[in-house]
């Protein structure tokens, strides 16, 4: 008995270690290749971080379109962060808390929205934002992401506000509260941990976001980071360092706020089970 | 789960409002902001798409309505008939790696374990990355000058000479399938890691009780009382996955010559084309899966 036990414990935390090993592996090597020169590459082929030097990093700083899709990819993603978080609060709330007609099919319409692939719509949004002169622009990026983000907060948050105890709303109104008293007062505090579930789901969506961006903003100035790292490679020709250190900048604050956030970003996916 | 999204039990339920009573109308007005995006971003957009699929549209034309034709010279072309097997072969595999690979994980992670959460934590990392960062990373390993695959398989003589795993239409499928398990199974992983801890304990208990084995435990407690959530994120990420045009894109952009070619970015390079009426055509051939498995989660989900 002591020694099967044992012999689990050592298969256990083998194969967590091949897991990680697994995992990790991808984020180290873009690290150590981000610190070394395109000859240095070429010269040395190892598996171990040789040649470091803080090059590429410093191009990347020096790099106005870089820095500028830096720029646009937090104006875009922050922006539309914050209107989905307004909009999702209010349909969540009414689909949630509210009795009118209609409200199961209009709840319908937002699942379906939800579960439609984004693939499917970017030949008309594209269409549709040219015709009315909103391509190549910030603004016409941060509407065409709404498309995706406004369903997707929308369905988490009804997860969040559908686990409340239902009398809740009920005794702030008989206590003298007005909807919207009762809404931010009770409701909201209660959902906090929802809304910051649903900022960091929806910005990190948008920030990952590449076919939109690629078809809608077109000229260098109003690129976003994925489209910008994309077009480092000339042709077939790809700067590795230094796209492995465009890329690390991109991820790492982006990884940081997952893992700062984790515990919200889990029980968002796990209210509301979004995608993978 | 989510879909029936009101309560049974509604406040001003036995109040009999008119469709413009005071709760009708305050409910409207809450929800109208996220309705005016779907109607503007979602709904007019698809009818366009559909109208569009119908036309001669290309750059600079006046569309004029052709019926089915796109559809017609659609089905005809091998390059759509390539990509839509090349579709079904890559969500099929997609799916099956992260399900064995979630499952597999989220039983481990399910054991008694020092540390859970730095375990866990470690899972999560492929999902915390931005996907475009993760298979400009993976496009790298598989490089064959400078790639990490290639120098570990030559330096430890598994192959003399490099493979180019991107390049080599016996490959290509198959390290983009890889990549994109690597980047979609801490989704699963996670998800099934909780539905594991919800079944409850008592249930394993009487189990060992009556000298049920580990094996019997998992078949006849683990596995039904995880299975709702299995379905749910298999359809879930199944759209999510029909939908990975980046995946392909920054990897193999669909090649060598279209090896790798799936619908979303068939469409991508008919857009770039300017056959706007054909591509329009061929992204709406994603929609038949996409309801199959939408109708199939809303019954699902309403019976929960």
């Amino acid at each position: 008995m002591q020694r099967t036990n044992f012999k689990f414990e050592v298969f256990k935390y083998s194969m967590l270690t091949l897991v990680a090993i697994f995992v990790l592996f991808p984020v180290y090597y873009m690290i150590t290749l981000s610190l070394r020169s395109q000859s240095s590459l070429w010269s040395k082929s190892t598996l171990l971080p040789v040649d470091s030097n803080l090059d590429n990093y410093r191009a990347a700083f020096e790099n106005t379109d870089f820095k500028r899709a830096l720029l646009n990819s937090v104006i875009v993603c922050g922006t539309a962060t914050l209107i989905t978080i307004l909009f999702s609060v209010m349909a969540a709330y009414s689909l949630v808390i509210l009795k009118f007609k209609g409200r199961d099919t209009l709840g319908r319409i937002i699942i379906i929205a939800f579960l439609t692939p984004g693939a499917l719509l970017f030949i008309p949004l594209a269409v549709i934002m040219a015709n009315i002169g909103l391509s190549n622009s910030l603004q016409g990026l941060i509407l065409v992401y709404l498309s995706f983000m406004v369903p997707l907060g929308t369905y988490l948050l009804i997860g969040f506000f559908r686990s409340l105890p239902p009398e809740l709303e009920e005794a702030a109104r008989i206590d003298g509260a007005s909807r919207l008293q009762a809404l931010w007062m009770v409701l909201l505090p209660l959902v906090a941990p929802g809304l910051v579930s649903v900022a960091i789901i929806t910005f990190t969506g948008a920030y990952n976001e590449l076919l939109y961006s690629l078809v809608i903003n077109i000229s260098p100035e109003m690129r976003t980071v994925p489209v910008a790292i994309l077009n480092l490679s000339v042709a077939d020709e790809v700067p590795w360092g230094r796209t492995m250190a465009f890329s690390s900048i991109a991820a790492l604050p982006v990884m940081a706020i997952y893992f700062v956030g984790q515990r919200f970003v889990v029980e968002g996916l796990q209210t509301g089970s979004v995608k993978g | 789960m989510v879909v029936k999204v009101g309560r049974q039990k509604d406040l001003g339920s036995k109040k009999r409002a008119g469709l413009f009573g005071p709760t009708n109308l305050f409910g409207y007005f809450m929800i109208l902001p996220a309705m005016s995006v779907l109607f503007f971003f979602f709904a007019y957009p698809l009818t366009f798409e559909i109208w569009t699929s119908l036309t001669d549209a290309n750059l600079g034309n006046d569309a004029k309505f052709v019926g089915v034709d796109n559809y017609v010279k659609l089905f005809a072309d091998p390059e759509f008939l390539t990509a839509a097997k090349n579709s079904v072969v890559y969500v099929s595999f997609v799916q099956a790696g992260k399900f064995i690979l979630g499952l597999g994980i989220a039983i481990l992670l399910h054991q008694k374990l020092v540390a859970r959460g730095f375990w866990r934590a470690v899972v999560l990392v492929p999902y915390a990355m931005p996907g475009f960062v993760a298979f400009m990373v993976w496009k790298l390993i598989y490089n064959p000058d400078v790639g990490a695959m290639n120098i570990f398989l030559t330096k430890t003589g598994i192959t003399d000479a490099p493979i180019a795993f991107l390049g080599d239409r016996t490959w290509a499928m198959a390290s983009v399938i890889f990549a994109t398990i690597w980047r979609g199974f801490p989704f699963w992983a996670i998800m099934f890691l909780a539905a594991l801890q919800a079944v409850p304990k008592e249930l394993y208990e009487a189990a060992a009780v009556d000298g049920a084995n580990a094996w019997h435990r998992f078949r006849n407690i683990s596995l039904p009382g995880i299975r709702p959530v299995i379905l749910i994120v298999f359809m879930l990420s199944t759209i999510n996955t029909i939908n990975s045009f980046e995946a392909i894109w920054l990897t193999t952009a669909g090649g060598p010559s279209d090896a790798t070619v799936i619908l979303p970015v068939f469409a991508y390079k008919g857009l770039t084309t300017f056959q706007i009426g054909e591509s329009a055509a061929a992204a709406l051939s994603m929609v038949p899966i996409a309801i199959v498995i939408a109708i199939f989660l809303l019954n699902k989900l309403k019976k929960d």
